[in-house]
């Protein structure tokens, strides 16, 4: 069923192109003082570029070889990633590690040419607080939803899923459960979009939706929806692009993205983009970033916008690699 | 994948071509941050030699330092600082007793570092506790100077740590990395101070909690991080107690400054079952203070009807009222016998339809009728509306519709089942 877009204005449209170009030129940055500060993120970098450009309809944009080559590259001995050779291997970058090699259809140059996807899947395990059932991100601790959603995320495409403790994760998750019918980063922690779309995520991974409040959360979710059309993370908050992907795909999930205005939402999005040099930024007229810029794409392949491959709401990648995977 | 660090919130879009000079600088700066990179990796490479003494530990530490006022979103070089600090820091009391590790700090040694172990050969296995062992009361005097002496220079260094994080979490305060990193060093105190030295420290980071959220009241990271240091001045670790008391009078004081602050107004329906518990609340008290807590609700709803964070509390205090035992043991009032829960629903919806008289174009007045109606036909025995109510459901309905249109879809659906459970025809 196509959606209803003829209330946009006609110079509202999807710069293809432009996007495409700029995710390109992402690499070419070297003599910008920010290409330098924000290494730490190269990986997640990827694949927030791979998915946009896979989503435009342009997968080969970046060079294949080139992609798989750099991010063997950031795999340490115990199996996980780091954001870039010469960094620590962190729960954030070898999800993306994962992601990346998946949609590239490239686990068996993991196999052949790096440490194998079931030593992954251990550094990846190890990660886990068998106590709590919660995540940390790497050997120092830190834990968040986050990270238990990667975890599941990275598994379940490894089909390593039966590593962890999963019953104990879903409990835990449970305790983020908050009256709203949101979800924190936390127990006790307050309900935020980006969590609940983590722990929603999660949850359907581990097939047990049973557990959420999908009108409660529902109710909650369209709410995020403020005038000018766009999303907030949390009551009474601004909007920004970066929640059409965390509400909307949360709303996908639950059976509810009729709940707020698809076109609204649709125009909001476009209004974010540079029509001349690409990218997508958090609202209309700021600075744009490959990460607002693949979660803008997503939000508008989600809300059935022409000219995007569909997405796939609770993995953030292209339906057509998460069929691949999975069968189905 | 929701690392938002190094993207561009709330930075206004500007032309992108740059000067020449423009992009000398820019060289310049990359130039030297990759000087600076490239000798800390360098040393790093080999983590045998790197943190091999202290003189090696000292150098990568003073590196890291340069580095992460440059860029504090840099993970690996915070790690390395740890690592460095680990050589760094004295092995105490505590760290001599072999009781030094919390998960984090041990599951790091295995990989980069040598044990804890006494530097002093001799020394190990001795601890302030085991004193008596000694014979010789001189050696007991040496070691307790030698203590004192340890425990200043921890104290002083894992002080300078948290200095060192306070300019550049003023200038990112949503960097994940500089709260993760003071956490470390906090419990680094639980492990090598004594009770009171590290409770005073954690004390210390309360105050800068506090401190944050009066810069940025809905900063999500800093009420997580008052929580967790709440949480742990309340451990036996730190030989604390109950702060429930002071945290719930913290919201109070959020609330008056700000009523739209919805994260005091969530911080608050968390600590309440744990404060009426701990006040050891009667029944009676318990239905006091939930009408306490009702009067303050309608207060502020009088000021600020469209404010989704009231709402949000107003809903959370009327589950009170229609979650029913035996699943209810966290709520306010559990043991109020029904008659009384739907004595209080209808005075809630006579409250809410008075807001009508000066406020008849606020959606969310109509949604909170319309859950009120519909909340008490449940409480009595799941009966139909009555006419009346379904006339009353209809309008407030029709207005939401008039109202928001934007959230159309859901209006249907709520329609629909209005229909299918109860009855209303449209």
């Amino acid at each position: 069923m196509s959606e209803d877009f003829s209330d946009i204005p006609e110079e509202l449209y999807l710069a293809t192109e432009a996007h495409v170009k700029y995710i390109q030129s992402l690499d070419t940055r070297k003599d910008e003082y920010d290409y330098w500060l924000t290494e730490h993120l190269r990986l997640n970098g990827l694949y927030w570029g791979l998915t946009a450009l896979h989503l435009l309809g342009h997968p080969d944009a970046l060079p294949r070889a080139d992609a798989i080559d750099f991010v063997l590259s950031c795999q340490h001995e115990n199996g996980g990633f780091g954001a870039a050779p010469g960094h620590d291997a962190h729960m954030l970058s070898t999800v993306s590690a994962v992601q990346i090699l998946a949609m590239l259809d490239a686990f068996d140059e993991l196999e052949k040419r790096g440490k194998g996807k079931e030593q992954v899947g251990k550094y990846i395990a190890s990660l886990q607080n068998r106590q709590t059932g919660t995540f940390a991100g790497d050997e120092w601790g830190e834990e968040d939803t986050r990270f238990l959603y990667g975890a599941f995320n990275a598994l379940s495409l490894l089909g390593l899923l039966h590593l962890v403790d999963v019953d104990k994760a879903v409990e835990h998750i449970a305790a983020c459960a908050n009256f709203d019918g949101g979800y924190g980063v936390s127990p006790g922690a307050e309900s935020h979009a980006g969590q609940i779309f983590t722990c929603v995520a999660a949850l359907t991974i581990a097939g047990r939706q049973d557990l959420i409040d999908k009108e409660r959360l529902g109710r909650w979710l369209s709410e995020r929806q403020i005038a000018g059309g766009g999303l907030n993370g949390r009551p009474e908050k601004k909007e920004d692009v970066c929640y059409s992907w965390w509400v909307l795909s949360s709303l996908e999930m639950i059976g509810k993205t009729h709940w707020i205005n698809k076109s609204q939402l649709a125009a909001f999005i476009l209004r974010c983009q540079d029509m001349e040099k690409g990218g997508i930024s958090d609202r209309p007229g700021n600075m744009v970033d490959v990460w607002h810029t693949v979660f803008g794409i997503a939000g508008l392949s989600l809300l059935k916008y022409p000219g995007l491959q569909p997405v796939n709401e609770v993995y953030c990648m292209p339906k057509s690699t998460i069929s691949r995977i999975f069968g189905r | 994948m929701a690392n938002q660090g190094g993207s561009q919130h709330g930075i206004a879009r500007t032309s992108r071509v740059r000067t020449e000079a423009q992009r000398q600088r820019d060289l310049e700066r990359i130039a030297s941050y990759r000087v600076l990179e490239d000798d800390l990796r360098a040393r790093v490479k080999n983590p045998r030699t790197a943190y091999a003494d202290r003189a090696s530990a000292q150098h990568v530490f003073d590196l890291t330092t340069r580095l992460l006022r440059l860029n504090p979103e840099y993970y690996t070089v915070w790690n390395i600082r740890r690592r460095a600090l680990l050589v760094l820091l004295p092995a105490g009391p505590k760290a001599r007793r072999g009781d030094c590790c919390d998960r984090s700090s041990c599951s790091c040694l295995g990989e980069t570092q040598p044990s804890h172990g006494c530097p002093k050969a001799g020394r190990s296995g001795t601890t302030a506790d085991d004193a008596g062992d000694h014979t010789s009361e001189e050696n007991d005097e040496e070691k307790k100077q030698d203590d004192e002496e340890t425990e200043k220079q921890t104290r002083t260094m894992l002080q300078t740590e948290l200095e060192f994080t306070i300019p550049l979490l003023i200038e990112s305060p949503k960097c994940y990395w500089i709260w993760s990193y003071r956490l470390w060093i906090l419990r680094q105190s639980i492990s090598r101070l004594p009770v009171p030295v590290a409770r005073g420290i954690w004390q210390a980071e309360l105050a800068l909690a506090s401190k944050m959220l009066t810069k940025d009241r809905r900063n999500f990271h800093a009420w997580g991080y008052r929580r967790h240091v709440v949480a742990q001045l309340e451990s036996d670790a730190l030989g604390g107690g109950s702060m429930v008391e002071a945290e719930f009078q913290y919201t109070e004081d959020k609330i008056r400054a700000d009523l739209s602050n919805f994260s005091a107004w969530h911080s608050r329906s968390k600590l309440i079952p744990r404060l009426l518990e701990e006040r050891g609340a009667d029944e009676k008290a318990r239905r006091e203070f939930f009408e306490a807590e009702l009067d303050k609700i309608h207060n502020a709803l009088n000021v600020g009807p469209e404010d989704q964070s009231l709402w949000y509390y107003h809903q959370y205090l009327m589950l009170n009222l229609t979650t029913l035992p035996p699943n209810n043991e966290h709520t306010i009032t559990p043991t109020l016998p029904i008659e009384d829960r739907i004595a209080f629903l209808r005075n809630e919806l006579a409250e809410i339809r008075d807001l009508l008289e000066d406020y008849d174009n606020v959606k969310l007045i109509y949604e909170a009728l319309i859950d009120l109606t519909l909340d008490l036909c449940r409480l009595e025995g799941k009966r139909k509306p009555d006419e009346e109510e379904k006339e009353n459901l209809r309008e407030w309905l029709g207005k939401m519709k008039e109202l928001d249109p934007m959230r159309m879809g859901r209006w249907r659906d709520f329609e629909e089942g209005l229909r299918r459970e109860w009855g209303v025809e449209a």
